[in-house]
């Protein structure tokens, strides 16, 4: 490790700009954390456009400290309005919601913040010393390695996020469809462009994230307005026992342990996503307790589980972004679309090419983790004021928020015609339970994945027998063809999901 | 949840369909002398949705005839699809104003509007919601990215 390039970037993190951006990240995203059906990704892709005229390094850790605000911020809501703020910490309301209506809502929140925060430190440490020897070894992989690890993933995802694994593969053949939209990059031909000059680059990826995201989250919204009127809150009432004491943190302290190690393998796997890390993480609390029955009542183990695995699941997501290109769930997806927005190629080039960045984006994680604490902990009050905000005004201004976008990267009225049209392909797919996060994550890997198909072909001059000299790249080929076979027996014969809910 | 499989995966298959005979025939290109040609994946793609189309409809019409159910009902909330509806009216009709007029200046009207939609009728509610993010987006646009009105 070059120590002078760790310093730079630790110099880099402690600026003011740096306190200001990733400050400004982890506040926004406590503040849409909060307000119950805004998610992270909805929070992201709302959010790049307003990266633009950042350094790559103060967008980056802005989004990322939005990310994690937004994972703690959804607490506040899961605590006190039994209504999680996004899927990830419905586990949490199981112990939180009771513990707050037994009159101790601030001790709930301390342990949800703390959990939080811990289970995020911890993943992101993992995270540095893992992903920077994992994006050594994947500097060595060829084209061949690349393409079948990004087709492993595709099915993958498309098997575990989806509610069938032939509704994920329809939705991840949509996205690979749309994704090869625009010049082709060996022939230079416009390639289903249909004439139009403004699809030469391809879809715009701010307006299909945009689209069948958020805008296609607030028409569900707006929908679900007709039967769904009204807050019923716990209100948060001073008391001088109500807060987290020694004790109860020596309880949850190996819960928390325990969280951060299911949320980090969990993250570091493609498609499973933050709810099923959080839900696996409260199922082995619940196991290892001594008094299992005290789960769904209010114990602190169920939410130090739940919330350390959610906030765990974030770093570690980063893991086979940082190490190999490859997004995980829809967040990382996104972040690849902010990285090109900036003209940087995320994977294991960055460690090559811009170490400085790479670092410094680590310690602007770690500093985005202390602020988050420091918000958390002195903003307490303030932020349980926002679950009194209610829905109905909320989706008007997320909408215009969705459409000004759109104009501020200059897309004008044709643009905004795409956004409407991926609005309405997301709210279908949401209503019809086809899986958006496969649909997303084939389009932004679709160019990488063509271009290394492509250089494979060419190398390989047709010949299939040189995958015989590439154990890694055949280990994945094998691996996508029993995850394919295994995921079609399981959907086939039990009619139910593998997993069933989206890797946000 | 049959009836939607079913549906659903007519519209796949269809658009599936309609991407190999036309769309990529006509508009993906071909390029003799290459050995990937550009045609080649959205083909795949268009392979993959067609496959996955014909099985999502088979399991519903297999699971219809098990049940007894039948792909079209009579019984469909038409308020419901009008509540749903609206919104995507209403953000269609405001595509159409922006572009006509910069967003600065209708963003005011078009937040008021759809919070007066929506339910609210508190006046300083109208007027905060519909001002503060307008004038967020003036600052952000102006000052800070420095683009102008957008």
């Amino acid at each position: 490790m070059d120590f002078t390039t760790l310093g730079a970037a630790a110099a880099e993190a402690l600026t003011l700009a740096s306190f200001v951006g990733i400050g400004g990240g982890v506040l926004l995203g406590y503040v849409i954390g909060v307000i119950p059906g805004l998610s992270r990704s909805v929070a992201i892709s709302i959010a790049i456009p307003m990266t633009f005229y950042m350094s790559p390094y103060i967008a980056i850790s802005f989004l990322i400290g939005l990310s994690k605000g937004t994972a703690a911020g959804s607490a506040v809501s899961a605590i006190l309005l039994n209504a999680p703020g996004e899927a990830s910490s419905a586990a949490t309301a199981l112990d939180g919601y009771p513990m707050a209506k037994a009159g101790r809502p601030k001790t709930a929140l301390q342990i949800g913040l703390l959990a939080s925060v811990i289970g995020d430190i911890l993943a992101t440490i993992i995270l540095i010393f893992v992903a920077i020897p994992f994006a050594r070894v994947a500097l060595m992989f060829g084209p061949y390695e690349m393409a079948a690890i990004l087709a492993f993933a595709l099915v993958f995802i498309a098997g575990l996020s989806s509610g069938s694994l032939f509704k994920g593969l329809a939705a991840g053949g949509l996205g690979i469809f749309l994704g090869t939209i625009g010049l082709d990059n060996q022939t230079g031909l416009p390639r289903m462009t249909f004439g139009y000059t403004e699809l030469m680059d391809g879809m715009p990826l701010i307006a299909v994230a945009i689209g069948t995201l958020a805008l296609s989250e607030m028409f569900v919204q707006s929908e679900r307005l007709r039967h769904e009127r009204g807050i019923m809150g716990v209100k948060l009432i001073h008391r001088p026992d109500d807060r987290i004491t020694w004790p109860i943190f020596r309880k949850i302290g190996l819960t928390i342990l325990r969280g951060t190690g299911v949320g980090t393998v969990v993250g570091v796997l493609p498609g499973l996503g933050p709810s099923v890390g959080s839900f696996m993480s409260y199922g082995m609390a619940q196991k290892a307790s001594k008094n299992p029955e005290q789960f769904g009542k209010g114990a602190p183990e169920g939410i130090a589980a739940s919330e350390s695995a959610d906030n765990a699941v974030i770093p570690a997501a980063l893991i086979p972004l940082f190490g190999l290109g490859i997004p995980g769930n829809v967040s990382a997806a996104l972040l690849i679309g902010a990285f090109a927005i900036h003209g940087i190629t995320v994977g294991p080039l960055l460690l090559r090419e811009q170490p400085e960045l790479l670092y410094s984006i680590f310690a602007g994680m770690l500093l985005a983790s202390l602020i988050m604490l420091a918000l958390g902990w002195f903003g307490l009050m303030a932020f349980t004021q926002i679950t009194k905000v209610p829905s109905h005004v909320v989706i008007p201004i997320v909408i215009f928020f969705c459409l000004a976008g759109m104009l501020l990267q200059g897309y004008g009225t044709f643009g905004l015609i795409i956004l409407m049209g991926f609005a309405l392909l997301g709210y279908l797919m949401k209503k019809f339970d086809y899986s958006f996060v496969t649909f997303l994550v084939a389009f932004i890997i679709t160019p990488m994945l063509e271009l290394n198909l492509r250089q494979s072909i060419i190398l390989s001059r047709g010949d299939w027998s040189i995958l015989l000299n590439r154990p890694i790249a055949l280990f994945f080929i094998v691996c996508t063809l029993l995850a394919l076979i295994m995921l079609a027996w399981r959907t086939v014969k039990t009619g139910k999901p593998a997993a069933g809910v989206p890797a946000d | 949840m049959v009836r939607k499989n079913f549906w659903s995966g007519i519209v796949v298959a269809s658009f599936a369909v309609l991407a190999l005979t036309w769309i990529i025939p006509n508009y993906a290109g071909t390029n003799p002398f290459a050995r990937m040609p550009p045609d080649l994946v959205p083909s795949i793609a268009a392979w993959i949705m067609l496959i996955c189309g014909v099985i999502i409809t088979a399991g519903a019409v297999i699971e219809m005839i098990r049940s007894g159910q039948k792909p079209i009902t009579t019984d469909i909330d038409w308020r419901g699809l009008g509540w749903a509806l609206w919104p995507f009216v209403y953000v269609g009709a405001a595509i159409y104003f922006l572009s006509l007029f910069k967003i600065t200046y209708v963003g005011i009207p078009l937040i008021a509007g759809l919070l007066l939609l929506l339910g609210e009728r508190r006046w300083y509610m109208l007027l905060g919601c519909s001002v503060v993010p307008v004038l967020l987006l003036y600052m952000l646009s102006v000052y800070m990215m420095r683009i102008g009105m957008v």
